[in-house]
C-alpha cells in the first residue's frame, strides 16, 4: 500500500469510494477542529479510517459519514423508518425496523401522551417513526413525535402497499433534487409515498393498480441507468393512457 | 423470545389488505396477473448433474450424485432414488439450521412423490448385478433464496440436475464373472440416465375470503393465503400426484380448472428445462472436441 501523505486534506477522499482500512484523515495535523463522525467510521488513535466499503460523505462545517447500499439497516439516531409492530408490552411496542435487534416505542412517545390514551396498535401495524437513541447493545429507541413534541408526519400509515428497497434506494428516493423517476411518475399519476431510509417505502393510491405501478416502477429503476430510466418510464407511462 | 420475533416474517396488515383487495380486480403486487408464472431462468454450471433455477426471486441449487450400494431386499434389481433438502438460513431466517422444518420435509416429499410415483427415472437400468449392486440417485436440493414457490422450484431443480447428471459405465468382468470394473470417464464416456418424462410441479395458492387462484405465489402471498394445492404433470398433461395439505377447502371445479392451467404451464415450463438440457449438452460435447484436439486449443490459445 502506498503511504498516504500526512497532510491529507478532506477534500481527496469526500464523494469518492472508500473501503475498510482506508485513513481518511490525520488529526495530528488538524489542531484546534472539532469533528462529528458518522457511520462507517472510527478514530485509531490520530487517525480516522473507514470500517465499511462505500461513499465518503461530508457535510460542512465538520460531519463525515459513510453511505452505501444494504438490504440490512443500522439504526442511526435522527432517521425516519418505516416500522412493523411485532409485539406489544406495558411499557413499549416492539417495533421492527430491520435492524439487527427490534426497537422499542415508549407507548408515551406519542403528541400529548399520557398513561390515560396509550394507542392500541394491533400486530402488524405499519409505522412512521423517528430513531431517537441508537447505541450498540442496546435496542434502538424510537419515537413518534419530532424534537419539538408535536407529531408532525410520523404515526399509522394506513391502507396503501409497503415495498422493500434497498438503503441506497430509499436515500435516492429523498434526494434532492428529487428523484427523476418519482418526479415523472408523479406528473402523470396521484399517489402517496412515505419513504423510511431503513429500506421501505409505502405506496397509497386510490386505485391499487397505481400502487402495484408505482412501486414496481421504483424498485425496477434502482438497477437502470438514467436513460434506460427514461425510456423504461416513457413506455410504462404511455400504456396508461 | 425477542429473537424470533425478529426472525418471522413480519407482514403488516396494509400488505394483508393490499393483496386481498387488488386481487379482486384481478392485479397482483409484482405486477402478473393471477395466472402468470414468474420468470424462469435454468443455470448449468461445467459439472455434470447440477443446476441452479431461479424463479422471480427464488433461487434452488440441485445436485445429483451417485454410488454404488447394496439393494433393498424386496427390489434386488432396481436402483434407488433419494431427495435431501437443505434450508439454509441465509434463504430466509425463519428457516433454523440443523432439523429439517415441515416445510422442508413436505417439499421433499413432494418433489420425491413426482418423481417416484409416476416411474419418471428408469431405476431398473440402474441395476449393475442383481440383488448386489445397484446405483443409488442422491438429489440434494439447496434453498438459496426464499422468494416463494419453493415446491416448484425445487422440483424444476431436481428435473434439470437429473437431465444433465451422468453415471460412470460399469462392466462385469474379472474371472467368475462377479467382479464390477467401473469405467473412469476419460476411458468410458458417462452414461445419462433414462428418464421417461418430466414430472413438474404447479402450485396454486388460494387467497382470501373469495379463495381466489393464483399460480406460482410469491412469499408475501404465502404469508396470506389460506391453502395452496401442488399438482404435478407432465407435458402430456398427465396428472403424477396432488398435494393439497389442510387450508381452506377447494371445489372440485376450481381442482379441474386448476389442473388444465397446470397442464399448459408443465408443458411450458418443460419445454424449458429441454432447451436448457440440449444448450448444455452441444456446449458440453463441443468442450470435448478441444479437450482432445490440442491443435484447435492451440489455436484458441493464440
Amino acid at each position: 500500500m502506498e503511504a498516504k501523505p500526512s497532510s491529507t486534506s478532506p477534500s481527496t477522499f469526500v464523494d469518492q469510494l472508500v473501503v475498510p482500512g482506508d485513513v481518511i484523515l490525520d488529526l495530528s495535523s488538524m489542531a484546534n477542529q472539532t469533528i462529528k463522525l458518522g457511520g462507517g467510521l472510527r478514530q485509531d488513535g490520530d487517525s480516522i479510517s473507514v470500517m465499511k466499503a462505500g461513499n465518503l460523505r461530508f457535510t460542512k462545517p465538520n460531519k463525515y459519514w459513510v453511505e452505501s447500499s444494504h438490504k440490512r439497516y443500522v439504526p442511526n439516531a435522527g432517521d425516519n423508518v418505516l416500522g412493523v409492530v411485532v409485539d406489544t408490552k406495558p411499557e413499549n411496542f416492539l417495533v421492527d425496523i430491520k435492524g439487527p435487534a427490534l426497537a422499542f416505542l415508549p407507548v408515551l412517545a406519542f403528541e400529548g401522551g399520557t398513561r390515560r390514551n396509550i394507542p392500541k396498535f394491533e400486530v402488524g401495524t405499519l409505522l412512521y417513526v423517528r430513531v431517537v437513541n441508537a447505541n450498540t447493545g442496546m435496542n434502538p429507541e424510537l419515537s413518534c413525535m419530532d424534537a419539538n413534541g408535536k407529531a408532525a408526519e410520523y404515526g399509522v400509515l394506513k391502507e396503501g402497499y409497503m415495498f422493500e428497497s434497498s438503503t441506497g434506494l430509499s436515500r435516492t428516493l429523498l434526494s434532492s433534487p428529487p428523484y427523476p423517476v418519482l418526479e415523472a411518475l408523479g406528473k402523470k399519476l396521484s399517489f402517496e409515498i412515505a419513504v423510511g431510509i431503513n429500506g421501505r417505502f409505502w405506496v397509497n393510491a386510490s386505485q391499487s393498480s397505481t400502487v402495484i405501478l408505482v412501486g414496481n416502477a421504483i424498485q425496477k429503476s434502482e438497477s437502470l441507468s438514467l436513460v434506460q430510466q427514461k425510456i423504461y418510464l416513457e413506455k410504462l407511462l404511455k400504456n396508461i393512457q | 423470545m425477542e429473537q424470533r420475533l425478529a426472525n418471522t416474517l413480519n407482514m403488516t396488515v396494509n400488505e394483508k389488505k393490499f393483496i386481498e383487495s387488488a386481487l379482486l380486480s384481478d392485479l397482483r403486487v409484482d405486477g402478473r396477473r393471477p395466472f402468470d408464472y414468474r420468470k424462469l431462468s435454468i443455470i448449468f454450471v461445467r459439472e455434470d448433474g447440477s443446476s441452479e433455477i431461479q424463479l422471480g426471486q427464488t433461487r434452488v441449487m440441485g445436485f445429483v450424485t451417485g454410488q454404488l450400494v447394496q439393494p433393498y431386499r424386496d427390489r434386488p434389481n432396481e436402483g434407488t432414488l433419494a431427495i435431501y433438502t437443505e434450508f439454509s438460513p441465509m434463504a430466509d431466517p425463519s428457516f433454523e439450521s440443523g432439523r429439517p422444518g415441515e416445510s422442508a420435509i413436505e417439499l421433499g416429499r413432494i418433489v420425491d412423490r413426482g418423481l417416484r410415483e409416476s416411474r419418471a427415472v428408469d431405476t431398473e437400468s440402474l441395476c449393475v448385478i442383481s440383488g448386489k449392486l445397484v446405483w443409488s440417485i442422491r438429489i440434494d436440493l439447496h434453498i438459496i433464496d426464499n422468494g416463494g414457490n419453493l415446491v416448484d422450484a425445487s422440483n424444476i431443480a431436481a428435473l434439470a440436475a437429473l437431465s444433465t447428471f451422468r453415471r460412470p459405465e460399469c462392466t462385469i468382468g474379472g474371472e467368475d464373472d462377479q467382479e464390477v470394473i467401473v469405467h473412469p470417464p476419460e476411458v468410458r464416456e458417462p452414461l445419462p440416465l433414462i428418464i421417461h418424462h418430466l414430472p413438474v410441479a404447479v402450485t396454486f395458492g388460494f387467497i382470501g375470503k373469495e379463495n381466489i387462484v393464483v399460480i406460482d405465489p410469491t412469499h408475501h402471498e404465502e404469508g396470506v393465503m389460506g391453502g395452496s394445492m401442488t399438482a404435478t404433470l407432465n407435458t402430456n398433461g398427465e396428472v403424477c400426484a396432488i398435494q393439497k395439505a389442510g387450508g381452506e377447502g377447494v371445489l372440485q371445479s376450481v381442482i379441474m380448472q386448476c389442473l388444465r392451467i397446470a397442464s399448459v404451464k408443465a408443458a411450458d415450463i418443460t419445454s424449458k428445462i429441454k432447451n436448457a438440457v440440449e444448450s448444455y449438452n452441444t456446449e458440453r460435447s463441443l468442450r470435448k472436441i478441444k479437450r482432445h484436439n490440442p491443435s484447435l486449443t492451440a489455436v484458441k490459445n493464440k
